[in-house]
């Protein structure tokens, strides 16, 4: 029982991660990213490429990734946002779908469709109590998420950026009126909800593996997590991460592992029935 | 005189030989300039790491003929189209290939998309060599099917078989991918220890996008498993062999050729490998002769990718079919017929032979980890073979 909340809460926390990287860019301009996951995949192979292919040191592979995600991040905006800015959202998020295919096949093209595994950035021998094993991959995860969350928190609610991120979100044409420069704001928002796929990307390859089409299903994931803690809220998000980590690790150990996916996706609709608002948020209905 | 009589001798066994090559050659030498061959392979989307073994074997065997000079002077032309994942995406990359009029098509290993395509193949009366594992692939009646990879049924058999009589496990627990293949595979596992009065204590499954099984391993751990079969792709067995380590579960697991698989081991430490049993296709790292090795080490220079048990069946099977053209020549029907009619015809690692169905296969390999590397430990034939 205590190894499943551990692992549950693991996989949670990996969810919440791609969801703390969608609510980056849906606090800002209202567009929720389903290439979210491929981003988080293209942040694996970035890792990979550093540490593996070219034997950099772990912390400079990191680094690494983490300049060229923002970069990254930027890219899709010029690319998938600022095209369609104005048009009706759905074409914009149809857009984001089209990309996240068109990442993935071009991740097959550049890394092929190979596993890949990443060395995680801690080492040491488990910790073990009652029986339980908690890796310490596993503790960095937790504590990755933590300080994301933390910085997150601080960056929106305590920073003039933030500020400006938020007042973005509300009303693009007002925020320029007053002289906010929405483009460069709208810019940090891509390049930083790129930067927290990346760093998911590469605490998962150690754990999962990277391989082209690993960002599909944690994407998808991502959004369910947001739904169940209400759409925009962080705190919501994570702990949305933790309740889905928990339901597919103990609907797969005492229901049927044949219908783990489809636990994600009956809370979903179960949460947008019954309590759209999701656990701390917004009504989902009118966000999505 | 002696020297003589020798002398004629060997002229007229040269003459012998050159008539009967030059007749072996005949029927080839009516095939076209360019023999068109089809090929539909899953290159994009999650099945890609398979279909691209499909499309190395072929692909790779046909530049090897055509490198030696064709077949009778005549290249072969491959034409390849992409699947994807998606049996309807298989069917539509079929009717494409069709059009281009090949003399043979080759279809994937993926049984769902081969089944889309049987009927399209048979009407188009071409010969279809696939690779697809599920054991009813050759059991759809077409007479233009070929298999020549060993199928779930012949697994699903051997590894209960092998478990409970050679390594005498009596409580295994079964985890299986959950799609055609693997779902089938447990199906007919569960039904073969059923005959040898073998309950499993656990069956589990896990989805092909999943990446955590630990809640499923918890469980066989949790009923007493002394053993675990696992049916899988290399990514997805990879994983379960990775958090079998982490959760400190250490029981004899034993399942397709996936569990020794380069691409498996690749991305597991020697702890997490060693002991993995399988029973399986063929695959090329284990063979002792020098050629095979070379022809392992070609693949994995040119593709980046190491050979595997489909790799090996893809590569024979283009080989086969070059050797019933210079037989029979460029007509389809007569290609058909030679398929039905092979015998004891020698690949790289085993010897295929056609039954009724149209399965070419019968011969598996049992094999063992050894830290991370794979031993064959023997060799072993369908019953009847």
């Amino acid at each position: 029982m205590g190894q499943l909340v551990v692992n549950g809460l693991a996989l949670g926390s990996i969810y919440a991660l791609v969801a703390l990287g969608l609510l980056m860019i849906f606090n800002t301009v209202q567009i929720v990213n389903f290439a979210q996951g491929q981003l988080l995949m293209l942040g694996a192979f970035i890792g990979i490429t550093g540490a593996v292919t070219h034997e950099l040191p772990i912390s400079l592979a990191w680094l690494a990734t983490i300049l060229a995600m923002a970069l990254i991040g930027v890219m899709f905006m010029l690319l998938v946002y600022f095209p369609l800015r104005g048009r009706p959202p759905f074409l914009v998020v149809l857009t984001t779908i089209a990309m996240g295919i068109v990442l993935e096949n071009l991740a097959l093209i550049i890394w092929g469709p190979l596993p890949v595994s990443l060395p995680s950035p801690v080492r040491g021998a488990p910790l073990r109590f009652a029986g339980v094993v908690v890796s310490m991959h596993q503790v960095a995860i937790f504590g990755t998420l933590a300080v994301i969350l933390l910085l997150q928190f601080l960056l929106l609610t305590k920073t003039r950026f933030g500020i400006l991120m938020q007042a973005t979100a509300q009303d693009l044409h007002t925020a320029r009126l007053v002289g906010i420069a929405v483009n460069r704001t709208i810019a940090v928002a891509f390049a930083l909800g790129a930067v927290l796929s990346g760093i998911a990307g590469l605490l998962v390859a150690p754990l999962f593996l990277a391989e082209p089409t690993m960002g599909g299903s944690l994407g998808l994931k991502g959004f369910v997590v947001s739904v169940i803690g209400g759409f925009g809220n962080l705190s919501g998000a994570v702990i949305g991460g933790m309740f889905l980590g928990l339901i597919e690790t103990f609907g797969a150990r005492y229901i049927s592992s044949d219908f783990r996916d489809a636990y994600a996706f009956i809370v979903m609709v179960a949460f947008l029935t019954a309590w759209p608002r999701g656990l701390l948020g917004e009504k989902a209905s009118e966000k999505v | 005189m002696w020297r003589n009589n020798n002398f004629h001798g060997g002229l007229a066994a040269a003459c012998l030989l050159a008539a009967l090559s030059s007749e072996a050659w005949a029927d080839a030498a009516n095939c076209p300039a360019q023999i068109a061959l089809g090929l539909t392979t899953a290159l994009t989307g999650n099945l890609a790491l398979l279909g691209t073994q499909a499309r190395n074997g072929v692909e790779f065997a046909v530049d090897d003929i055509n490198a030696a000079g064709g077949i009778a002077g005549k290249k072969l032309q491959l034409s390849t189209e992409d699947t994807g994942a998606s049996s309807t995406d298989a069917l539509n990359a079929m009717n494409r290939i069709i059009e281009g009029k090949p003399l043979v098509i080759f279809g994937s290993m993926i049984s769902p998309h081969v089944f889309a395509q049987t009927e399209s193949a048979t009407k188009s009366e071409t010969p279809f060599l696939v690779g697809a594992t599920n054991a009813k692939v050759t059991a759809q009646g077409s007479k233009w099917l070929f298999r020549s990879h060993v199928h779930d049924g012949q697994l699903a058999t051997l590894i209960p078989e092998y478990l409970v009589k050679t390594l005498h496990k009596t409580k295994p627990g079964i985890m299986a991918v959950a799609d055609d293949y693997g779902l089938g595979a447990s199906k007919g596992i569960q039904a073969a220890l059923a005959t040898l009065n073998v309950l499993p204590v656990a069956v589990t499954s896990y989805a092909p996008s999943d990446k955590d099984m630990s809640a499923q391993l918890l469980e066989i751990k949790d009923k007493g498993a002394d053993s675990l079969i696992l049916f899988g792709r290399p990514a997805d067995v990879t994983l379960v062999m990775k958090q079998m380590g982490d959760l400190g579960i250490k029981v004899t697991t034993i399942g397709n050729s996936s569990l020794v698989a380069q691409t498996t081991l690749n991305n597991l430490s020697a702890a997490e490998a060693d002991g993995g049993l399988a029973i399986g296709g063929m695959i090329p790292q284990t063979s002792t002769d020098a050629k095979i090795l070379d022809w392992t080490k070609r693949v994995q220079e040119k593709y980046k990718v190491p050979a595997d048990n489909f790799t090996v069946s893809y590569y024979d099977t283009v080989y086969l079919l070059k050797s019933i053209i210079e037989k029979v020549g460029c007509d389809k029907g007569a290609i058909r017929d030679a398929l039905a009619a092979t015998r004891d015809w020698k690949g790289l690692l085993i010897s295929y032979q056609a039954d009724s169905a149209g399965d070419l296969a019968h011969t598996l390999g049992i094999y063992r980890n050894k830290g991370k590397t794979p031993e064959l430990i023997g060799s072993i034939k369908e019953a009847g073979y």
